[in-house]
């Protein structure tokens, strides 16, 4: 139960820092394409940080599989949109995006944990 | 002896309990799981700071070796804490100093991401495997998923540098060195699993 509780903070956490560190380097009217490929870059590098960091409290590979979605994923969306200036005109509401983004990753990651969770070969000996 | 391999686990044995705090509070009852099917002579592989010796059931007898001093020196306070005997030795896998057929159980845990020649060491495996023994292990490996196992892919020269390799096939490795699967279970996504190898009862090494 902890554990999933720190994995939804965790993933909202790496979405509203990368949401921040988008909105503090792309700018509207920057080339879009330019502006998801640095996106990712931030993303990807916001994940690593955080994910070492988390890593530690909820599990290395449950802290990094869904920071390295939210960071690429996440890095590129909010990349594109705040190169065209589109929606969470503020920095507050720009973090809380990313974060509802976050969490719904982490959501994801859990519900095909469970669909693939258990044996996959079992011989019965 | 691998000396590269020696050196990098010493330095990476500093921080290792920190780094795997998380991992054994959560993976730990999975590991406890698999451990309870240990039976007869037990042989553990790259026993590490000792973390693992916890899930262990009481009353047996074990021999564990890692290839790093420095893990192992950490390991002998969680050893002698352990209900039952814990005998530490340094060995390489891929040259283990017993005889063939030796065990009837060998463990390992989060070691085949890490072993430079995996198929080797497993034949080494094999080798002092008595036959119909078991093999239990708990591995991470590279995911099927797609941006997953990319993302594994991407991020093993750098994590090679700091300890495991993400992308490894060790399921294929196992069967590559003679071993066939009796079990596997997918304990986080199709990443982190517990193997279960046997080796053929008509094969003496």
């Amino acid at each position: 139960m902890f554990f999933t509780i720190g994995d939804y903070l965790a993933g909202m956490l790496v979405g509203a820092v990368t949401a921040l560190s988008v909105r503090m380097v792309v700018w509207p009217g920057m080339d879009m394409v330019i502006a998801m490929i640095v996106g990712m870059a931030l993303g990807m590098l916001v994940h690593l940080i955080l994910g070492l960091g988390l890593g530690p409290l909820i599990g290395m590979f449950e802290a990094m599989i869904p920071a390295s979605l939210i960071g690429m994923y996440g890095g590129m969306f909010f990349g594109m949109r705040d190169s065209m200036a589109a929606g969470s005109r503020t920095l507050q509401a720009a973090m809380a995006v990313g974060a509802l983004f976050g969490a719904i990753v982490v959501a994801g990651v859990h519900f095909y944990d469970r669909a693939l969770r258990g044996a996959v070969v079992d011989t019965g000996e | 002896m691998d000396t590269a391999t020696q050196r990098k686990w010493d330095a990476a044995s500093r921080n290792f309990d920190f780094f795997s705090y998380g991992d054994d509070l959560r993976l730990g009852p999975h590991k406890q799981r698999l451990f309870a099917k240990m039976r007869g002579e037990t042989l553990m592989l790259a026993a590490g700071t000792g973390n693992d010796f916890r899930f262990f059931p009481p009353g047996h007898s074990i021999i564990a070796i890692d290839i790093s001093p420095k893990m192992l020196e950490r390991a002998a306070k969680k050893a002698a804490a352990y209900h039952g005997r814990i005998d530490l030795r340094q060995m390489d896998a891929c040259q283990l100093e017993f005889p063939d057929n030796t065990f009837d159980t060998i463990l390992t845990v989060c070691t085949f991401c890490s072993v430079p020649k995996p198929v080797a060491a497993l034949r080494e495996l094999y080798r002092v495997l008595k036959p119909s023994g078991q093999i239990l292990m708990f591995e991470h490996v590279r995911s099927r998923i797609g941006p997953v196992g990319m993302f594994l892919d991407l991020m093993t020269p750098l994590s090679r540098r700091l300890g495991p390799d993400l992308n490894r096939d060790t399921v294929g490795n196992v069967q590559k060195a003679g071993f066939r699967i009796r079990r596997e279970e997918n304990i986080y996504l199709d990443i982190i699993k517990a193997i279960e190898g046997v080796k053929n009862p008509s094969t003496s090494r």
